[in-house]
């Protein structure tokens, strides 16, 4: 395989373009709503292939390697050719959560299937009563000899109608502090006892399910860090999914869509018009260049500081402040159930709804601008 | 009784009564007609004739009930805290606009007439492209809300108003599905027979879409007001921490902060009802109505939104009732213009002069 570090950053971007030319399926670009598993297997198995599921994760492990500026010329280009997100839970989330603790044992069981597909994850934490307060979670794991028995509810889980595999925060220990008393699990959605049920979302899209375990057997290996170090290893994940929403990806796709709304209303050469998009846009290039300093940190196998925080802050506002304009400028079509005229492209009230929840998940604004003021401004708590 | 008090006890009777045709806290019924064609329950609506509502503001002597727009108001605001999708503020809109049998038709519920105005995204004022012409009309209208409930339509025209049967040769009906489960009618008038409408002059076109503007202003002030106190609620029950989510400050903030704008939208639209209710020349008063409109827009939005984000997941569930608030908003908030076209005219209406 050609280093594709050493190729200078024009001809990378020009690999990359003509490769998904030739190998992304036209029917999957920009679909209006997030694919399901039957759907975007087929471009999962192609990056598969090609080893390019994984732009940072270290080669030794089966990743690109990517340098940060790179791996933003690919998520440009990504943008530009209209590329879905996939099940990627396993990339972006479990995959360096395993990278930095899993033993070797559990690298050399998981990673490679994570760049095979043949597991795809999904992500077990939030409970009915513990959202933002993640720390109280009330699913249960019980020692039994070799094994661990889980009991208990997830809900929100994103995609969990489409994965094998679910990572679990549980409780293993009541008597100590809340945050002192949780493990990290890895358990086969097949396993007997685990049941999932789609929830419908406010797009009327069946993207998030309840998870119900019941008496759920697992060994000892499917644990993940030491018995009741779950806490650091939710974290540490968190960390990664608040890099993985601050890419500038959805306001990135969102800014091209305000752009051809504007033009099709006839709005786009209004100097007020043209004032607010740049200030926009502007908005998104300042934020690519401090997601940049991220991706390096990640690329350095370091792990990103509570200041992580800021980007998925910026990152979900910036997109709703962009959704917020479509709907602005959209007249009536702000409230068709689908896109206008048949064209995906233009679908401001299907983007604005999709932008709603980036506030809500991977903790919610609230809880991230607490993390801001306390951990990392040091303000009294 | 004074004149006051008296129009106080018929706004609370007007209040009253729609409570009690279309109760507010059980959006089942509402859920139920979602997304089908009507949309909307046809003995429903009979019964809001039977209690005058179209007729609300319309003079005794032509079947109404001779009030005013701040009645008119205060009755859609209920039907708005209740989503309600029965097209009154069109139906409305039309009988201000008809009159004899065709009017006595629509009051009596046997009938329903919908308003086709508009010929451009965006539009505030009545589009008057179609034409007209020996007792045929031919023409494109836009964003008929609810439009396949529509016995009739009342079309604008270069030559007056126009009514044209549903059901007419050359009338077809394209439908495009609406957030809150209801629909947009496009219709198309290719040499349909229509009856000319001659008592309506081009006045009172405008003024009737004003009314109707405002009426939608007041009917998303009441879907706002039910949202936030549903938010509330949740705030006041909803526990993480410990504690119940609504004693961390960063939400009282926020809270307080939507109840501002909600205070000022009822004031915006009070306002507005009480200046069309009394006699003044017309661009105040078109004026009072853009401040309103444009007022409940914006604020309707960040209202519903900040619903959701208050709600946490849940309110990211089509389950959660909350969400049925932001999806009429997202409907209404542009329709008859947007926040920005009601901005837009606002200026062109009242020109600020200088210092004076
Ligand atoms: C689309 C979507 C996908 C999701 N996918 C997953 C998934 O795959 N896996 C998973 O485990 N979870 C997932 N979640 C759940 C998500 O992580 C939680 O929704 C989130 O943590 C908030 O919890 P909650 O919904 O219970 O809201 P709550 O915690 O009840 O919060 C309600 C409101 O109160 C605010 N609030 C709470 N505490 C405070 C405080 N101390 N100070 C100020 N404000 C506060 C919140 O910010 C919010 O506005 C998903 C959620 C959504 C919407």
């Amino acid at each position: 395989m050609t280093d594709l570090n050493a190729l200078d950053d024009e001809d990378f971007r020009l690999a990359v373009r003509r490769w998904l030319r030739e190998a992304y399926p036209p029917e999957l670009r920009n679909p209006p709503k997030r694919l399901h598993w039957r759907d975007n297997k087929v471009w999962y198995l192609k990056l598969a292939e090609k080893g390019w599921l994984a732009p940072g994760w270290p080669r030794e492990h089966g990743g690109m390697g990517l340098s940060a500026a790179k791996q933003l010329i690919m998520l440009d280009e990504y943008e530009r050719h209209g590329v879905a997100r996939t099940n990627d839970h396993g990339i972006v989330m479990l995959g360096p959560l395993l990278i930095r603790y899993g033993t070797e044992a559990q690298k050399s069981r998981f990673l490679p299937k994570i760049l095979s597909g043949e597991h795809i994850w999904c992500q077990g934490y939030s409970e009915p009563n513990a959202g933002s307060d993640l720390a109280s979670v009330a699913t249960t794991a019980v020692r039994e000899g070799e094994d661990w028995v889980l009991n208990g509810q997830k809900t929100w889980t994103t995609l969990a109608n489409d994965a094998n595999w679910i990572f679990v925060l549980a409780r293993t220990d009541r008597a100590a502090k809340k945050q002192e008393g949780i493990s990290f699990f890895l358990v086969p959605m097949d396993a007997p006892g685990v049941t999932v049920r789609p929830i419908v979302n406010l797009d009327l899209h069946d993207e998030f399910c309840e998870v119900f375990f019941d008496t759920v057997r697992v060994p000892h290996d499917n644990l993940v860090g030491a018995v009741n170090q779950g806490w650091t290893m939710a974290k540490a994940l968190l960390g990664f999914e608040r890099v993985m929403i601050g890419s500038p990806k959805q306001s990135a796709y969102a800014l091209g869509r305000l752009r051809l709304l504007a033009q099709r209303m006839g709005g786009w050469d209004d100097p007020v018009f043209q004032d607010r998009y740049t200030g926009l846009r502007l908005d998104l290039a300042d934020h690519t260049s401090l997601y940049e300093t991220y991706l390096e940190i990640l690329r350095r196998g370091e792990m990103p500081g509570a200041d992580a925080s800021m980007l998925k802050l910026h990152q979900s506002e910036l997109y709703q402040r962009i959704t917020d304009t479509m709907l602005e400028i959209a007249a009536e079509n702000a409230g068709l159930l689908e896109p206008m005229e048949g064209n995906r492209d233009l679908n401001p009230a299907g983007l604005f709804l999709q932008a709603r929840p980036v506030t809500i998940y991977g903790g919610s604004n609230e809880i991230q601008r607490n993390i801001l003021a306390r951990t990392v401004l040091g303000l009294p708590g | 009784m004074s004149v006051a008090a008296d129009r106080s006890e018929n706004l609370r009777m007007i209040r009253d009564s729609a409570g009690a045709v279309v109760p507010p806290g059980d959006l089942r019924r509402v859920r139920a007609l979602r997304s089908g064609a009507p949309g909307i329950d046809r003995d429903v609506w009979r019964e809001m004739c039977a209690m005058g509502w179209p007729g609300l503001r319309l003079p005794e002597a032509e079947g109404g009930s001779g009030l005013g727009m701040a009645e008119f108001c205060a009755l859609v605001e209920e039907l708005g805290r209740g989503l309600v999708p029965e097209p009154l503020i069109q139906g409305a809109f039309a009988a201000r606009l008809l009159r004899g049998e065709a009017l006595e038709a629509l009051l009596a519920g046997e009938r329903i007439v919908l308003p086709a105005w508009q010929e451009r995204a965006g539009a505030i004022a009545a589009g008057r492209d179609a034409a007209l012409r020996d007792g045929r009309v031919t023409g494109r209208k836009l964003f008929v809300p609810m439009a396949s409930c529509a016995d009739a339509f009342l079309v604008t025209t270069h030559d007056g108003l126009a009514l044209v049967r549903a059901d007419a040769p050359g009338v077809s009906l394209e439908i495009a599905g609406t957030q809150d489960g209801g629909h947009f009618g496009t219709l198309s008038l290719d040499d349909a027979p229509a009856e000319a409408v001659a008592a309506a002059t081009e006045d009172a076109v405008d003024e009737a879409l004003d009314e109707a503007a405002l009426a939608l202003a007041a009917y998303l002030l009441g879907a706002m007001e039910r949202s936030f106190a549903l938010t509330l609620d949740y705030l006041c029950t909803r526990r993480q921490f410990g504690r119940p989510i609504g004693s961390f400050q960063a939400l009282q903030h926020r809270a307080a902060d939507l109840g501002i704008q909600i205070a000022l939208t009822r004031a915006s639209v009070e306002s507005a009802a009480a200046t069309l209710d009394s006699a003044g020349p017309a661009a105040p008063r078109a004026a009072a109505v853009s401040r309103a409109k444009a007022r409940a827009a914006t604020a309707s939005m960040l209202v519903t939104r900040q619903a959701i984000q208050l709600h946490g997941a849940i309110g990211y569930t089509d389950e959660a009732d909350i969400g049925l608030y932001l999806r009429k908003a997202m409907v209404l908030a542009n329709l008859h213009g947007s926040a920005a076209e009601h901005r837009a005219r606002y200026a062109r209406l009242l020109p600020e002069t200088d210092h004076d």
